[in-house]
């Protein structure tokens, strides 16, 4: 019945609750950001989606390229 | 003067009151001074925990409030060493104290005493500013749960706003076979999440429930979790105890391994 292991569910989920909770917001505005932070990024240089991260601490938002060159 | 460390969670019933008691008592074991101050006002829980539930006489309220003196308040648990309680009131709640009263009082026991554990009520009210009012550190206990984890994070948060910056983690209640299956979230992911140092890691254990029943600690039982706070306690100390790898199954070398230390 349970192919997936369910740590990787709470895993998602966790992280969602916990980096929505540091900005003060619910988890679909922080998707929502991120996508905009993402392609406002995007107009001015190319980046993959895959190449992009945002990541949300208690004191600081850090914005990650790991695709250059 | 004493070190003043806050036991805290966020989320009820993962273990801050049974961490409280068991670092106590362990602290006191190693030759400290120690006092243990329930600031849950309305719910008090250490006293039964620590099996000295019929001999409060007064309490912390009553202290603050000028009806008795410190020494009339503590109770001193002569089962060990240098081990002493300061009950919460049952009847008041958490209006009947400020975080400047609770700062007077931690700073006369600081000359008394090594270590000053506060037992913070679950919540992020006053109840939790009266309990970090004084603390000079914390200890934020956690399971591997998701509700249990994000309240952790926000109470990291909080801490470090008011000032708090030595935070140490707990992680309670871990079942070493879900981990392993994939089923609980592991030592590493709660880590990773919560980016503060780890203090120790206490297995799930049944003889916490009925040393709990017994109103007896389990730290000094040979047992999982009873070495777990043993090991926390050393490193409060300062010794450098190393944190068991729970996540890995028993290789068939670790296993050859004990059975040559059996011999």
């Amino acid at each position: 019945m349970m192919s997936v292991p369910s740590v990787q569910i709470a895993k998602e989920r966790v992280r969602a609750l916990v980096i929505a909770d540091r900005m003060h917001c619910t988890p679909d505005t922080v998707e929502q950001m991120s996508t905009d932070i993402y392609l406002a990024i995007s107009k001015y240089m190319e980046v993959k989606p895959e190449h992009f991260d945002l990541e949300i601490t208690r004191s600081d938002i850090h914005i990650k390229y790991t695709g250059e060159k | 003067m004493g070190e003043v460390i806050v036991i805290t969670s966020g989320k009820g019933g993962v273990g801050k009151t049974t961490t409280t008691a068991n670092i106590g008592i362990g602290l006191s074991l190693a030759g400290n001074k120690v006092v243990v101050i329930d600031t849950d006002l309305g719910l008090r829980n250490l006293d039964v925990v620590m099996g000295l539930e019929n001999r409060i006489v007064y309490n912390l309220v009553d202290v603050i409030e000028g009806k008795c003196r410190m020494k009339q308040a503590l109770i001193k648990d002569s089962r060990f060493p240098e081990l002493y309680l300061l009950p919460s009131a049952q009847t008041k709640d958490k209006t009947s104290v400020s975080p400047e009263q609770m700062r007077k009082l931690i700073s006369d026991l600081k000359e008394e005493f090594d270590y000053i554990l506060l037992d913070c009520p679950a919540g992020i009210e006053q109840g939790f500013q009266n309990a970090i009012a004084g603390a000079d550190r914390a200890i934020v206990v956690t399971t591997a749960e998701v509700s249990s984890i994000r309240d952790a994070d926000r109470i990291i948060g909080l801490l470090e706003t008011n000032g708090i910056r030595r935070n140490e983690l707990i992680i309670n209640r871990l079942r070493i076979d879900m981990v392993r299956r994939g089923d609980m979230m592991s030592v590493e992911d709660v880590t990773e999440i919560l980016a503060i140092d780890l203090l120790g890691v206490i297995p799930d254990d049944e003889q916490v429930v009925i040393a709990t029943n017994q109103g007896e600690p389990v730290i000094g039982e040979d047992c999982m979790a009873g070495q777990a706070y043993q090991h926390i306690c050393q490193r409060l100390l300062g010794k450098e105890v190393p944190i068991p790898d729970f996540s890995r199954p028993e290789g068939i070398l670790t296993r050859f391994r004990h059975l040559f230390s059996r011999q």
